[in-house]
């Protein structure tokens, strides 16, 4: 599958992608490194972030790292600080918060942990990237976020109201920022996935996959490339008027 | 160029305002340039003239000019 955006729409820049070697976030970085940009592959399996920039070439570079480490973060951060100003990469203008984790879990036995778990990897720590993201971005008046959210939070879904608070927080998040950082020149939007062909719905059996599937318009599960394509566009200039918006890649899913 | 000059720079880049505005008593939020925005690109600013990275907390409690200092201070910026 091929991207119909037009070449180059990221040269120049740099990107950080986090959960870089998921399913999607493989996908944004090869669209990314297709579309010229400098990406910073985020993820804390180290030899999966080698094995993914000997694949996608000398344009990625790998960060090991926890996103929900805080300190860990602000170091990622202040190495990319100096990796630009050393000239050793251009400057960041796109972050995509793309790592997340999905507990299916009914209220009366989700445990605290499992809650505090999603909400530190799905929210607090997006939220986090954002902020140093923007510190880096304002310099030069101009950057573009985009967060990886789900249908849903936009729609909730039995059994999953921890994730989806989870990523509802994020969308909110998405929507104040808009209105927050457009001053400086920022964009943040967001994607919000419905049925995705990843390792994070792998564990679907033929016949759960069949009544998720029913869900959709499209009648079928979405390509990570589906996706990447999405975010990637709400990365470049091509979407340059559009801010705080929450654009759906769900073959109209209902959850 | 020594720490104070690289300071007032960084200030009137940030705030747009002349450098003789630039003094320790300027306060946040007391003058129209200095609203949150500009707070942020003169976060940036600072990071980017004396080569660190601030943590939140300082953010929060960069209210003035003569606070900016002590807190640069303790990146090892010194004033004299």
């Amino acid at each position: 599958m091929t991207s119909t955006l037009p070449k180059g729409a990221l040269h120049h820049s740099t990107v950080l992608i986090t959960g870089a070697t998921g399913g999607i976030g493989r996908a944004v970085v090869a669209r990314c490194v297709a579309q010229g940009a400098t990406v910073l592959a985020a993820g804390r399996d180290e030899e999966a972030l080698v094995a993914l920039c000997k694949i996608a070439g000398k344009s990625v570079h790998p960060l090991v790292y926890d996103i929900t480490n805080e300190q860990a973060v602000k170091d990622a951060f202040r190495d990319i600080q100096k990796k630009v100003s050393d000239g050793l990469i251009p400057p960041l203008y796109g972050l995509v918060n793309n790592a997340g984790v999905m507990m299916e879990s009914p209220l009366s036995v989700t445990s605290m942990d499992k809650l505090k778990l999603q909400l530190n990897v799905n929210f607090l720590a997006p939220y986090q990237h954002m902020q140093y993201a923007a510190r880096l971005m304002s310099r030069l008046r101009k950057g573009s976020i985009v967060n990886v959210v789900s249908m849903v939070s936009e729609q909730g879904s039995a059994g999953m109201s921890a994730y989806a608070a989870s990523k509802a927080a994020l969308t909110g998040a998405t929507k104040s920022l808009a209105k927050e950082l457009s001053p400086v020149g920022i964009r943040v939007n967001a994607v919000a996935p419905g049925f995705i062909e990843t390792p994070l719905t792998d564990h679907y059996e033929a016949d759960a996959r069949k009544k998720v599937l029913q869900r959709a318009v499209m009648q079928r599960a979405g390509k990570p490339e589906e996706v990447a394509d999405a975010i990637v566009y709400l990365l470049s200039s091509q979407s340059s008027y559009t801010t705080g918006h929450i654009l759906p890649v769900d073959g109209m899913f209902t959850p | 160029m020594d720490n104070q000059q690289k300071l007032q720079q960084a200030f009137t880049v940030a705030l747009g305002v002349q450098p003789d505005a630039v003094t320790d008593s300027l306060q946040y939020n007391t003058i129209p340039e200095w609203d949150s925005t500009a707070h942020m690109i003169l976060i940036a600013e600072l990071e980017n003239v004396f080569d660190v990275m601030l943590d939140t907390d300082d953010i929060i409690d960069m209210s003035s000019v003569k606070q900016a200092k002590v807190i640069l201070q303790k990146y090892d910026i010194n004033f004299a």
